[in-house]
C-alpha cells in the first residue's frame, strides 16, 4: 500500500521537503510548482505528495484524501477537522501574539480602549483567548497584511503569527501578550492510521520522530 | 422552499438504494434471532440525558411543549431502547436480543457522513455479561457490512477497562485522566508526550494482532485491565477460528464517544473512507441508571455512511428501475385480476390515445399495454423506442428563476 502525503505549500515547505528527504522520500526539484507528485521512497514504494495551501492540509487529512500530512499547530487552532497529532515536528517554530503600536503603549499596562477592535487571520484563537479573559472584543477577521490595520486605524489590536518580530519592529509594533507557540506536525487520518498502520509507523519512525512501540 | 442545512429528500431511486442496504441488515438481524422494536423520535429530554455523554448532549435538539417539558429528538437509540426494556420488559427472559432501523437527529455542522437526521440500524443484547455476548454483537456487525457488499470491511475492537487499568499503572494522577483519555481517543501523541511519561505514548501508538496484547500486557498492573486483555484474546481467537482474523485488530486509543462503554467497544471501516462505518460496544452501567440492574451490548451502523462507502466503489450507482409488468387502460377489473395474478400493474387515467399509452409504457419501461373499451380487451405492442435526440445535460437541475 502507498501513501499519499499532504504538504503544504509557504513558510513549512522547504523544511517539510527536507524532512521528507531525511526520510528517504526522494522528491524531485521541480516539485514546487506542481500540485501533485510521485515519488519515490527507498523501499521502493511510490509515495503521493499532495502540494496544498496549507489551511486546506486538514481536510485532506479528514477525509481521507491524503492518509497523513504536515501542517503548523497554528492551521490546527483554526479549525474543527479531526485529525491525529502524531508527532511534533519542531520545524516552523513560531508565535501566536497580541500586539499593538508602541505609541498606544497598551504592552506597558496603558488602559484599553472600551470598545476594543482586534484584527486577525486567526479568529477562533483570537476569540477563545479574549473570551476567556472576559473582555468584549469586536474581531476583525483579514486575510492578509494584519499589521497595516492598527497603522491605519482599523483594530486597536492583532493578533498574528510572528517568528523573529522583525515584521512588527518595522511597523513600529510591539508584543502585548503571548498566546500560544506553535510548530509543525505530523497528522493522520484516525481510520486510515489503522488500515495503513505499519506503513504510516515506518515513515513516523523514518521522520526522525522518537521511535514508537512499533519496534 | 429550502430545506434546513443537514437534511435532505430522498427521492423514489435514492431511497430504493437507502432501503435495500436496510432491507440486507435486517435479514442479518433476523438470523440473529433479533426482533425489531421502535420507539418514539422524541421524548422527554431528561430520559435521553440518562445515557448521553456530554458531546452528544450538547447535539440532542431541543425544544419544549405547551406545558414547558423539556423535550427532544432522540440522537441515538440505545438510551431509548434502555428506557423501553427498564419500564416495559423487565419480565422478559434474558438475555434479550431486540434491533432497530430508525432516524436519529443530532445538531452537528453538516458534512460527508454526518447529517442532522441520518438512519441508525443496529443491536441491543441485554442481559449478559459474557464474553460470548462480546463476541456475538461483533461478528454480527461483520456479517452484517458482509451482507451489504462490504466484506473487505476491517474491525478494530477495545475494551474500556484496559485504558483505566494502564491510567492507574502509570499513576497518571486522577484529576488528569479524564483529559489523558481524550488525548488518547483523538490519538493526539504531542499533547500526551507533555505527561512525560513515554509509556503512554506507546500505549496510544498501539495497535495490531495478538503481539499487541503481549505488548500492552505490562502497562496493564490492575485486574481488571488483565482480565479485560484476555476476554480481548478470546474475541481474536475466536474471530480467527471464523476465518476473520485479517479483518480484526485490537487498538488501544479506540474509546468512542460515547461515556457510557464501560467494556469491550469496536469499530468498522473500510480503507477508503475517513470515518468509520459501525461500532458499539458494552454499557453496562446504562440500565442501572434506569433502575435495572442488567449489563447490555450493542452496536450500531450509518445506513448513510454504507450508501456512501458503496458509491464510492461504483456500486449502487446504477439507476435502479422498478418492475413494472403491465400498463392497463380502462377497466379497473383488468388491472384488479392482472395485480392478483401477481403482476405488477400502472392504471392508465384519463382518456389516453395509443400512442399516448405507449409512450407512457416506453418511459417507464412497461413491456405490456392492455387497454379495455367498449366491452373488449386488446393488447397494444410496445416497441424499442428510438435513441433521443442529444441535448443539453444539467446534471444538477436548472437553476430557478
Amino acid at each position: 500500500m502507498s501513501l499519499t502525503i499532504a504538504v503544504p505549500k509557504g513558510a513549512l515547505f522547504d523544511d517539510a521537503i527536507a524532512r521528507l528527504a531525511a526520510a528517504e522520500i526522494a522528491v524531485p526539484d521541480d516539485a514546487g510548482r506542481r500540485l501533485t507528485v510521485g515519488a519515490r521512497a527507498k523501499d521502493g514504494e511510490t509515495v503521493e505528495l499532495l502540494f496544498l495551501r496549507p489551511s486546506d492540509v486538514p481536510a485532506y487529512v479528514e477525509f481521507g484524501a491524503a492518509d497523513c500530512g504536515i501542517v503548523g499547530k497554528d492551521v490546527l487552532w483554526e479549525t474543527d477537522r479531526h485529525v491525529a497529532e502524531l508527532a511534533d515536528l519542531s520545524f516552523g517554530a513560531c508565535r501566536l501574539v497580541v500586539a499593538a503600536r508602541r505609541i498606544d503603549r497598551y504592552h506597558e499596562g496603558a488602559a484599553l480602549p472600551t470598545f476594543l477592535r482586534v484584527a486577525t487571520k486567526y479568529v477562533r484563537s483570537a476569540e477563545t483567548f479574549f473570551s476567556e479573559r472576559d473582555l468584549p472584543v469586536e474581531i476583525i477577521p483579514l486575510h492578509g497584511s494584519v499589521e497595516l490595520a492598527p497603522l491605519v486605524g482599523l483594530a486597536d489590536l492583532i493578533v498574528d503569527l510572528t517568528q523573529t518580530g522583525n515584521t512588527l519592529r518595522e511597523h513600529d509594533l510591539v508584543i502585548v501578550d503571548e498566546i500560544d507557540r506553535s510548530t509543525a506536525r505530523f497528522v493522520v487520518n484516525p481510520i486510515r492510521f489503522r488500515a495503513k498502520y505499519a506503513e504510516l509507523c515506518g515513515l513516523l519512525e523514518r521522520l526522525g520522530v522518537e521511535a514508537t512501540a512499533t519496534a | 422552499m429550502r430545506l434546513p442545512a443537514g437534511v435532505r429528500d430522498w427521492l423514489p431511486d435514492e431511497l430504493a438504494r437507502k432501503r435495500e442496504i436496510e432491507q440486507k441488515i435486517r435479514a442479518v438481524f433476523g438470523r440473529w434471532s433479533y426482533q425489531e422494536v421502535q420507539t418514539p423520535g422524541f421524548e422527554r429530554f431528561e430520559v435521553l440525558e440518562f445515557g448521553l455523554g456530554e458531546a452528544l448532549t450538547d447535539q440532542t435538539f431541543r425544544f419544549s411543549d405547551r406545558r414547558a417539558n423539556a423535550l427532544a429528538l432522540r440522537p441515538e437509540m440505545t438510551t431509548p431502547i434502555a428506557r423501553l426494556v427498564s419500564t416495559r420488559m423487565r419480565e422478559d427472559p434474558l438475555p434479550l436480543r431486540l434491533s432497530y432501523v430508525a432516524p436519529a437527529y443530532r445538531y452537528e455542522e453538516p458534512q460527508e457522513g454526518r447529517m442532522r437526521e441520518f438512519t441508525q440500524a443496529g443491536v441491543e443484547l441485554i442481559g449478559s455479561a459474557d464474553v460470548d455476548a462480546d463476541a456475538e454483537v461483533l461478528f454480527m456487525a461483520v456479517e452484517a457490512l458482509d451482507a451489504v457488499g462490504l466484506s473487505d470491511a476491517c474491525f478494530d475492537i477495545n475494551d474500556a477497562n484496559v485504558v483505566d487499568g494502564v491510567l492507574a499503572t502509570l499513576e497518571i494522577p486522577e484529576a488528569r485522566r479524564k483529559e489523558c483519555k481524550a488525548l488518547i481517543g483523538e490519538r493526539n501523541v504531542v499533547a500526551l508526550r507533555r505527561f512525560e511519561e513515554p509509556r503512554l505514548v506507546e500505549y496510544a501508538m498501539l495497535r495490531g494482532e495478538r503481539d499487541a496484547l503481549e505488548r500492552a500486557r505490562p502497562l496493564c498492573g490492575t485486574p481488571a485491565s488483565r482480565a479485560a486483555l484476555e476476554r480481548l484474546r478470546d474475541v481474536l481467537d475466536r474471530a480467527a477460528t471464523l476465518g476473520i482474523g485479517s479483518r480484526v485488530n485490537v487498538d488501544f486509543a479506540l474509546l468512542r464517544d460515547l461515556e457510557y462503554y464501560t467494556g469491550f467497544v469496536f469499530e468498522g471501516y473500510v480503507d477508503e473512507l475517513g470515518f468509520s462505518l459501525c461500532g458499539g460496544g458494552r454499557y453496562d452501567n446504562l440500565l442501572p441508571r434506569f433502575g435495572f440492574d442488567v449489563p447490555a451490548i450493542g452496536w450500531t451502523a450509518g445506513t448513510e455512511r454504507l450508501l456512501i462507502a458503496l458509491e464510492r466503489r461504483g456500486r449502487h450507482l446504477e439507476r435502479k428501475r422498478p418492475r413494472i409488468d403491465l400498463l392497463v387502460a380502462g377497466s379497473d377489473v383488468v388491472a384488479a385480476r392482472e395485480r392478483a395474478a401477481g403482476n405488477v400493474v400502472r392504471f392508465a387515467s384519463g382518456e389516453l390515445s395509443d400512442e399516448a399509452l405507449i409512450a407512457d409504457a416506453r418511459a417507464h419501461g412497461i413491456a405490456r399495454i392492455l387497454v379495455a373499451r367498449n366491452g373488449k380487451i386488446r393488447e397494444l405492442k410496445v416497441r424499442k423506442a428510438p435513441p433521443p435526440p442529444a441535448e443539453t445535460v444539467h446534471p444538477f437541475g436548472e437553476a430557478p428563476h
